[in-house]
Order: C-alpha cells, then structure tokens, then sequence
C-alpha cells in the first residue's frame, strides 16, 4: 500500500480529502442534512419504464412492484413501519436476453426475483409473463409458471436435499410436473446431467459427493428440467471457487445459446454482470436507480451512485488507473428512507441541492433508452 | 531494502482428520518487510488462512500441528525470535501487541457483551499496563482513527449497534491499538459491500503510511491485490506457486495457475466474450495430486509434471515459480501454439461431451474443504 499521499489505491480520491475522518456519520433520525438551496436546475422529464409501452418480444413485464415487510412492535404485535424491501421497480425483460440486476446486499435484489415468481407475495403492482397476470394466478396456474420460470440459487448445497441423491432429485421435478416417467425419466436426467457437464451415472450420488462448483451444475439441471423459458439466477457463482466461476459462467451462456433462455442475473459482482449481460438495472434502496444497455451503463454511467459502484471495484490490473469515488456512510435502513432522492445522504454530485431532499426522481428515460433516476442528470444525457 | 520484520521459511502446518492428514500449509516460505503490503492470493483450500492462523500460532492442537523445522521469524525489540518455538508466555505478549490480526467476519470475532471501547482498551491495559482512564482515552483516539464519528459516543456502544463497515473499521482499532509491527489481514473486506470495501482498504492504505506497519493480506480477491499489494504470493494446494511484484506477476504470470486465474476472471470495461476456464476442481488437502499439484488441471503438463513436483524456481531476486516450464520454457510457446492454454474450451458445449471440465466425482469425490479452524 504504498500508493503516494494517502490516495486511493489505483487513482486520485474526488470525494473529500482522502481521508476518511468523519465521513461515515449515519444521519441520526430526523436529522437535516445541511444542503445548498435549490438553484432551479432539476430535470424531471422523461418517461419512466412504467410509462412506456413495452416491447412486442417482452417475456416479462414487472411494473410498480413493491413488497413491504411489516414492522411489528408490543403485546398486540402493532403494525408500526414496514420496510420497504422493494418500492416500485419497473422493467421489462425480452425474449433471450439477459438482464443483470446489481446493487449492494439490502438493496432488495433477492426480494425482487422471488416476488415475480411468487415465492414471496408481493404488496403490489403488476408482473405479467408472457402476457399472462402472474399475481392473479391461482395454485394450479402458478404450477404452470414453474413449468416456464425457474430459479437457481446462490447455495446449491442448501438448495439440494441431503437425503436424496441427484437422481432422486431431478427426477422428482419431472414428476411434480408430469414430464415424464419410468425409463423416459431415467433417460432424461442422464440427458440433463450431461448438458450441464456431468455425466449419467452421477445420478446414484448425493449433493455432498460433489464440489461446489458441481452442485452448481446440478442446481441448473434442476432448473433446465422443465425446459423453462425464463431462470431467474440470483448470485449463481458468488459461492464458487475463482478458479471455477468461469466454467458456470461458460455454461450459462452456452446453454442460453443452445436453448434460448432468458435470464434475470441478479448478482453483487459488476465485473461478472458486465461479461454476462445484455442490459443493467442498478437498484439501492429498494427502487432500480438506473437501467440500461449493458455498454451504455457501464461507459456512460449517469446516476452518481452508479458511478460510486463501478468506481470502487477492484480491478486485478495494477496499472489500472481511475478515479475513485469513495462514498460517504453506510446504505440507510430500508425501514427508514431518507426523504427524497434515497441517496442524497451519500451523493457526490455537485449539483446537489434542497430539491435532492425534496423530490422522488423518478426513473426517467434521459435518451435513448437510458432511464436514470437523478433530478441533476438533464434530459439527452443518456445519447 | 529494510531488514524484513517477518520471515516464514518452510512453514508446514498439518492437520489430523478423518479423512487422513490434511497437509493443509506444505512448505510455505515468505519474508515481510516494515511499510510493505504482502499479498497472499489464493483459493478456498489453498492454505492461506492456515498459514496466518500458524504465524500467530492460533491453530488448535490437536487436530493441527506446526511440523518440525517449520521456522516463523519475527524481528522484535529482544532481537529475532522463532515464533514456531516460542512459549504460549512469549506469544500471549507478542500476539495483538507486535503482531495484530483482523479477521473476514467482525462480527463473529467481536464479544457481543462488551462494547466496543472495552473490548479495545483490554489490550492496550494488557500489553501497555495502561490505566483504566487512559486506555479509555486512547480507545476514543483510536475509534477516531479509523474513521469513526462521534468516538466519545460510539466508544460505549455494543458491536450489534454498529454496521457491518464500522464494525470492520473497529476490529481494525483493536488490532492497531497496541501500534503493532505486522498487521495480517484475513479477506478484511470479503464480507462488505463493494463501496463500504472501498472505505476499508483506502483506511488501512493511510494507516500504513501514518504507522508504517508491515501488511499481510490475505485475500482471494486479484483485484484487491493488485490494487493494494506491492508484493504477492499465489498459493495453490498448500504451497507457494508464484512469487513476485505485483506488476511483474499480473503483467507477466510464469505459473500456469496464476495464468489461468488472471485469464478467467471477467475485467471491468474489458470485452472478453467468452471467459478462459481452469478445468477441473481444486483438489483435497488429504489427497494432493502426486507430481505438481496442478498438473490434473494445467494446459502446459506433460509426464513429468505428474511425476516430479517442480521446486520454487527463483528466476530473478524475489520472482518465483513452482513449475518445470522455467526449466522448459519453449513447451509454453508450442502448447500456446497447438491449443491455446488456457481457453473457454475448458468448459463444455451442450453436448456433455467434454466432461472433464466438471472434474470426475470418482477421483475428486470428497468437496474441497479447509481444515476447521475456529477463528
């Protein structure tokens, strides 16, 4: 770490004076940050995902979804607050594309890929797949969905039953959804345990007999089985080896070419979400910040947290020179949002005035198709 | 060049298990000198963490064991001393004193019942005999330190009450409290956010230079070293595969494991479609593959290299690589040549048919587990 004059390691600090000193002072509960007066340069223009009409090709439509975790405090268990896990995330996912979701632990992530599938019930607003009300659907319905969107987990290990061997396993899915029986299905698990790179007589083994990486495979067995048209991977390699990450990576993308799959990415990692990605949604906060194509996010970001986030990924090249961004405090308690902009508290922006306290930005489209929530971010930015 | 303040000369730590020995750390050497960053990179398995568990001689014995002429040097004030042979006595003064360490998780090495002033001032009145109030002073300093705002308040407050960031940036003010030679930092920032991780490494970057304290780092995270580190070693299946200058080993790898591990991991802004895979999986530290403990899974192998382990080659002062290639470097070119190292082929096509990339649960049945170590 001998990186000249307390810099940053790898490029010059913007934010403060490099030193860290009374930076991460979490705002105390109706405490005023003391920001500059609004100067009338707020852009709220632009059209938000939920407004537009989305692509004839869109496999899944997710509009204002929001799922609220009650607080509940005292002998009667009062309803006092809820944690707003995910609050209004709207996008549109088409056919054979992937999509990375990103943000840091807490920003609602997870949450928002189990409520399209209803592995949680959401609080409100609208998910449709393939043109069909997911939200409406009842138990016999939503078994149907299965058939078409799965979903892989990060902990393969804690997703696989210890008992059953990962014949069992697979075989169970086929049956749950009448795909095929007897010899038909012993065949067919061979089949799936040799598309994910394993081989057929693996099936007489147990989860334990594997390595992570192996488990992995079979966790996207599972999920292929049903030939689904949509899997919604959440952190699919961030339990895995460095040395084995690429291999599920290759294999995502390889079975996404053989079998056109459409992903939903969610994952922490930005490098892994550059490699793999189409288009980007950034979350914080419980809302999507910013969302666009995969080059435009990651050359152009416009949203100040975004830039904070790339801005602070090690990269493994030591000539690799940037200028770093280092954020103040820690993310705030979804239980308890700041006003405004959620992440006015911790933005850089030099624009940032009483307006950022004041006004929800709302997820605008700031040109060509590159929506950023920031009132500082003037319309045409994103072309 | 100053004297180094830390030198681990074939450090050999074992472990009994059911499965057999876990030769968990075989034959580790690396010196460390004051102001320096070292980087230990490697995997799951590798032995990284034994290894600095063993310098602060923090394995539990049994199951584990230093072998016999494993030798852990450390410069202190009393002239240099084998840290492998000293008393407990020795060490309990030595260890958060002249040696700190932080750990991967801080919430799981803090007290939960003690706040967090007391759990800083117990060293500082242990090693330092300091009284109850200045310890108490020099706690509020501390916190201050690292960053820590409203010290005077903070200082009585319980680890729960702290973020998972300020909880790490306290862990760092015990483990500086007592001013110490050598800071080993075990994956310090592998369970934080990317930005708060920015915090953390940019705090312990200022505190070196304020302190000049020698730095271990441990960490699977290539980019973490190549960011902070001025020297690395990169540990694979319980031994030192490559050594080097940061700049030297990223820019031009000589070990084939330090290849593929540069090759495979996705760059920020680079437009790679297709990643470069390592086949295989990282094997048991019960069952180490005979000849080089790579060679099941590296490109460039040929029969010696499954026969004959390679020695530590020093090709230059401090630039180091446990592989036969140095002895054969024209095999490099030609296996480039003919299959291109290390490729995305690695990994497999829809057909199943190359299912090496998956490694074979007959040979690698047993989960690439580190030793249990509480930390």
């Amino acid at each position: 770490m001998s990186t000249p004059e307390g810099r940053a390691p790898g490029g010059s600090v913007i934010e403060g004076d490099g030193h860290l000193t009374d930076v991460e002072r979490i705002p105390e509960p109706g405490e005023e940050q003391p920001l500059p007066p609004a100067k009338g340069d707020s852009d709220l223009r632009g059209q938000t995902p939920a407004d537009i009409e989305p692509p004839a090709d869109s496999l899944l439509v997710v509009r204002n979804l929001r799922k609220y975790f009650p607080i509940r405090k005292g002998f009667f268990s009062r309803h006092v607050g809820d944690v707003k896990a995910v609050d209004g995330v709207s996008f549109f996912l088409r056919k054979g594309e992937t999509m990375g979701l990103v943000g840091e632990s807490g920003c609602g992530k997870t949450t928002t890929g189990r409520t399209i599938l209803r592995m949680e019930e959401p609080s409100a607003g609208d998910v449709f797949f393939d043109g069909e009300d997911v939200l409406e659907m009842g138990h016999e319905d939503l078994r149907r969905l299965r058939r078409k969107a799965q979903y892989v987990f990060q902990d393969p290990f804690s997703s696989l039953n210890p008992r059953m061997t990962v014949g069992e396993a697979l075989r169970e899915v086929l049956t749950v959804h009448k795909l095929a029986t007897g010899d038909a299905a012993d065949r067919r698990v061979g089949e799936l345990l040799e598309i994910v790179g394993l081989r057929a007589e693996h099936a007489v083994r147990y989860p334990h007999e594997f390595s992570g990486g192996q488990r992995q495979r079979i966790g996207i067995a599972r999920a292929l089985a049903v030939e689904p048209d949509l899997i919604i991977c959440d952190e699919p390699v961030s339990a895995l080896d460095v040395s084995v990450q690429a291999q599920v990576i290759n294999l995502l993308q390889d079975l996404q070419d053989e079998f056109g799959l459409t992903y939903l990415f969610i994952a922490h990692d930005l490098s892994v979400v550059e490699h793999i990605s189409d288009r980007v949604a950034v979350m914080y906060l419980g809302r999507i910040v910013e969302i666009a194509e995969r080059d435009a996010l990651y050359r152009n970001p416009l949203m100040p947290y975004t830039r904070a986030l790339l801005s602070a990924v090690p990269v493994a090249d030591p000539d690799h020179k940037r200028d770093r961004i280092v954020l103040r405090g820690d993310v705030p308690s979804p239980s308890n949002p700041p006003s405004g902009c959620p992440f006015h508290p911790r933005c850089h922006h030099p624009l940032k005035d009483a307006d950022c306290a004041k006004i929800v930005p709302p997820l605008a489209d700031k040109g060509g198709g590159h929506f950023a929530a920031c009132i500082k971010v003037p319309l045409g930015s994103g072309e | 060049m100053p004297q180094p303040i830390l030198r681990v000369e074939n450090l050999r730590t074992y472990f009994r298990t059911d499965a057999g020995v876990a030769r968990a750390v075989d034959g580790v050497s690396f010196e460390v000198s004051p102001g320096e960053t070292l980087g230990i990179v490697g995997e799951s398995g590798s032995g990284k963490s034994v290894t600095a568990l063993s310098v602060m001689r923090l394995i539990p014995v049994p199951p584990g064991e230093i072998q016999e002429r494993s030798k852990i040097f450390f410069r202190g004030e009393e002239g240099e001393i084998d840290l492998a042979q000293a008393s407990e006595e020795q060490m309990r003064k030595i260890r958060g004193n002249d040696i700190a360490m932080i750990f991967q998780e801080p919430m799981t090495s803090l007290n939960p019942v003690f706040k967090v002033g007391d759990q800083i001032m117990e060293s500082l009145r242990l090693h330092q005999g300091l009284s109850k109030r200045d310890a108490r002073d020099k706690a509020i300093d501390m916190l201050r330190l690292v960053g820590i705002p409203i010290p005077e308040q903070r200082v009585d407050e319980y680890p729960h009450q702290l973020s998972g960031g300020m909880r790490q940036r306290v862990m760092i003010a015990i483990a500086l409290a007592c001013d110490p030679k050598v800071l080993i930092a075990d994956e310090p920032t592998t369970a934080l956010d990317v930005t708060i991780q920015a915090q953390i490494l940019e705090l312990l970057n200022r505190l070196q230079e304020e302190m000049g304290m020698a730095i271990v780092l441990i960490t699977h995270d290539l980019g973490v070293v190549a960011e902070t580190c001025d020297r690395v070693i990169v540990m694979y299946a319980g031994q030192v595969f490559e050594e080097g200058a940061v700049r030297d080993v990223f820019h031009d790898p000589q070990n084939p494991y330090t290849e593929g591990l540069l090759r495979s991991i996705p760059r920020l802004g680079s437009d790679t479609h297709r990643l470069a895979v390592i086949p295989g999986v990282v094997p048991s530290p019960t069952e180490w593959p005979s000849g080089c403990r790579f060679h099941a899974r590296c490109p460039y192998g040929w029969d010696k290299t499954a026969r004959e382990e390679p020695p530590l080659f020093e090709l230059s002062p401090g630039r180091k690589s446990k592989c036969w290639l140095v002895e054969h470097p024209e095999r490099r070119e030609e296996i480039r040549r003919e299959t291109g190292g290390f490729t995305p082929e690695g990994a497999l096509t829809g057909t199943g048919a190359a299912t090496p990339a998956a490694g074979d649960p007959d040979t690698d049945s047993v989960p690439p587990v580190e030793p249990e170590v509480d930390s």
